[in-house]
C-alpha cells in the first residue's frame, strides 16, 4: 500500500490516516507536505483532481487543505489534507500540477488562504474587489444583504447556525 | 407644322416618376412614420459598442493585424490600374508605330517596381 | 391618436391599436439565458410549442435588434452589471420577461452570490414562475406580455425606462468616484436600497 511506502520512506510526515469504504485519506503536517507529493508523483498519482479546503475553526488550526490525487496507471485515489492555520500559505503545486492553477485560485478567493509561488493569484469566482472570503463559516450566507436578513428573521443568525443551541 | 415630339419623353416622364415615389418612400418611412411613431429616447448607455455587457477592454474596433494584409491589397491596386490603362491601349495598338514603345517603356517601369517588391520579399506570403 | 380611414368599408382604428398589435406580433426575443430556463427555452422554440407563432422566432442575441429581454435562469451578483449594459443598449421599444423564479426573487439561491431577482436592477414587465416553468407557462407569460403591450400608449413616457437610465448614470459616477469595480458598486448599490427598505436601484 501506498501510504506504507510514504511512512517508510518519510518517517513522521502522515499524521493521521483513515479509509472509508475504499476511500483512503492521509493527513500530512505542512513541513513535509512538499515531499510527500514529490514521492507520489514518482509513485504514479501524477494527477491532480482537485484541491478545497475546510473551515473547521479549531484552536490548533483553522483551514484543512484538501488534495486529490489519482494515480493514472492503477486507478488508485487518494484524499491528502493539510491542516493551515489562519494566515498562513500553502506553497503552490502549479509546478508539478497544470490543474493546480485555478484551484489554488478557487480556494485563495472563497477561503482566503495564500499560495506561496503562484504565477497569478487573483480571484476567480467572484470580482477582484469582494470584500471578504465567502466560504469561511464566519462569512454571512446572505453575504449581510439587509433585504435578506430582514425578510426571513434571525435563520442566519450565528446564534441559529451554532450547534449548541 | 407639327412639332416633332421625341419619343423618349414617355421614358423621361417615367424616370421622373419613379424618382419621386422613390423619394416620396424615402421621407415617409424615414422621416414621417418614424416621427409618429418611433419612442425616441436617445441615451448615451445605447451608443456605446456591444460587448456582451462586459466592461470595455480596448477602446474602439481596432486590433493588430499582419501587415502582409495591406501589402497585397497596395500591390492589387497598383498593378490593377495598370491593367486598366493596357485595356483600351490594346484596342488601337497598331494605330502609331511609337503606340508600342510609349505602352513598353510605361511597363518597363512597372517592371522595376514588380522586381523591386519580389526582391523585398514582399510577396512572400509566410514570413 | 390619428384615425385612419380608407373608405366606408374599413372600420376606424386608432394608431395606438395599429402599432401596439404589429408590436405584440412581432416580438423579437433577446435569449439572456444562464440556466436551466434556457433549456426550457429551447423546447419552447422547438416545434411542438412553437413559440414562433408568435412572430418571436427571430432571436436576436444582440440587444441592437431585438425587443424583448427574457432572462432565462440565475443571474449572479457578478452578472449583474452585464444584464444592466445589456438592457441599457436595447432600444426602445422594449419589455423584460424573468422567466423563472430565480430571475424573478432569486429562487432557490438565498446566497451571497446570487441576485435576488432581477427586478432589483432592472425594470420587469412580467413574472414567470416555475424552476423551470413550463413552456405553456412561459408562453402564458408572453402573452400577458401582449395584453399589457395592448394597453400602451404611443405618447406615454415610460418611467421606469428613465428611471433605469438615471440609475445607471448614478453607477457610473460611483464608480468614478469611489474608483470600484462595476461589480461591487452594483452591488453597494443593491445593498443601499436594501438597506432603505426599498430594492431597487433604479
Amino acid at each position: 500500500m501506498v501510504i506504507e511506502r510514504i511512512e517508510a520512506q518519510l518517517p513522521g510526515a502522515i499524521l493521521e490516516r483513515h479509509a472509508f469504504r475504499g476511500d483512503e485519506t492521509v493527513t500530512v503536517a505542512g513541513a513535509s507536505f512538499l515531499a510527500v507529493v514529490d514521492f507520489l508523483f514518482g509513485e504514479g498519482f501524477q494527477m491532480l483532481l482537485d484541491v478545497t479546503a475546510v473551515d473547521l475553526e479549531t484552536p490548533e488550526f483553522r483551514f484543512e487543505v484538501v488534495y486529490h490525487l489519482l494515480n493514472l496507471a492503477s486507478q488508485a485515489r487518494l484524499r491528502i489534507k493539510v491542516p493551515v492555520a489562519d494566515g498562513a500559505a500553502q506553497p503552490s503545486l502549479t509546478g508539478r500540477f497544470k490543474s493546480a492553477d485555478w484551484a489554488e485560485r478557487e480556494v485563495f478567493d472563497l477561503f482566503g488562504i495564500p499560495f506561496d509561488g503562484h504565477p497569478n493569484l487573483t480571484r476567480l469566482l467572484m470580482w477582484e474587489d469582494f470584500p471578504g472570503h465567502p466560504l469561511r463559516k464566519d462569512y454571512p450566507l446572505d453575504g449581510g444583504d439587509p433585504f435578506c436578513s430582514n425578510d426571513i428573521g434571525a435563520s442566519y443568525s450565528p446564534e441559529a447556525r451554532s450547534l449548541n443551541a | 407644322m407639327n412639332p416633332t415630339v421625341s419619343p423618349f419623353l414617355p421614358v423621361l416622364l417615367l424616370f421622373l416618376i419613379a424618382l419621386g415615389v422613390g423619394a416620396a418612400i424615402l421621407v415617409l418611412s424615414g422621416r414621417i412614420l418614424p416621427g409618429l411613431l418611433k419612442p425616441a429616447n436617445p441615451q448615451k448607455a445605447k451608443l456605446t459598442p456591444y460587448e456582451c455587457g462586459a466592461p470595455p477592454r480596448q477602446e474602439g474596433a481596432r486590433h493588430r493585424y499582419n501587415v502582409k494584409f495591406y501589402l497585397v491589397a497596395m500591390l492589387f491596386i497598383l498593378f490593377d490600374v495598370e491593367a486598366a490603362f493596357l485595356i483600351p491601349w490594346a484596342v488601337q495598338y497598331k494605330a502609331h508605330l511609337w503606340t508600342f514603345w510609349a505602352m513598353l517603356s510605361f511597363v518597363a517601369t512597372l517592371v522595376v517596381g514588380y522586381v523591386y517588391a519580389w526582391g523585398k520579399g514582399a510577396l512572400d506570403w509566410e514570413r | 391618436m390619428a384615425g385612419i380611414s380608407l373608405d366606408d368599408s374599413v372600420m376606424p382604428t386608432r394608431l395606438d391599436a395599429v402599432v401596439n398589435w404589429a408590436r405584440r406580433n412581432s416580438l423579437w426575443p433577446l435569449p439572456f439565458g444562464t440556466a436551466c430556463c434556457a433549456i426550457e427555452f429551447m423546447s419552447m422554440m422547438a416545434s411542438r410549442y412553437d413559440f414562433s407563432r408568435f412572430g418571436a422566432e427571430a432571436l436576436r442575441f444582440s440587444p441592437r435588434q431585438s425587443d424583448l429581454l427574457l432572462v432565462l435562469g440565475t443571474v449572479t451578483n457578478k452578472q449583474a452589471p452585464v444584464l444592466r449594459q445589456i438592457y441599457a443598449q436595447m432600444a426602445e421599444p422594449k419589455w423584460v420577461v424573468a422567466v423563472g423564479v430565480c430571475a424573478s426573487t432569486g429562487g432557490m439561491y438565498r446566497t451571497y452570490a446570487t441576485l435576488q431577482g432581477i427586478d432589483r436592477v432592472v425594470p420587469v414587465d412580467v413574472y414567470v414562475p416555475g424552476c423551470p416553468p413550463r413552456p405553456e407557462g412561459m408562453i402564458f407569460g408572453v402573452m400577458e406580455l401582449q395584453k399589457q403591450i395592448t394597453r400602451e400608449s404611443l405618447s406615454a413616457r415610460k418611467e421606469h425606462i428613465e428611471q433605469f437610465y438615471q440609475s445607471l448614470a448614478r453607477q457610473e459616477e460611483l464608480q468614478q468616484a469611489r474608483g470600484l469595480s462595476q461589480y461591487q458598486v452594483v452591488r453597494e448599490m443593491v445593498l443601499e436600497a436594501g438597506a432603505q427598505g426599498g430594492q431597487r436601484i433604479w
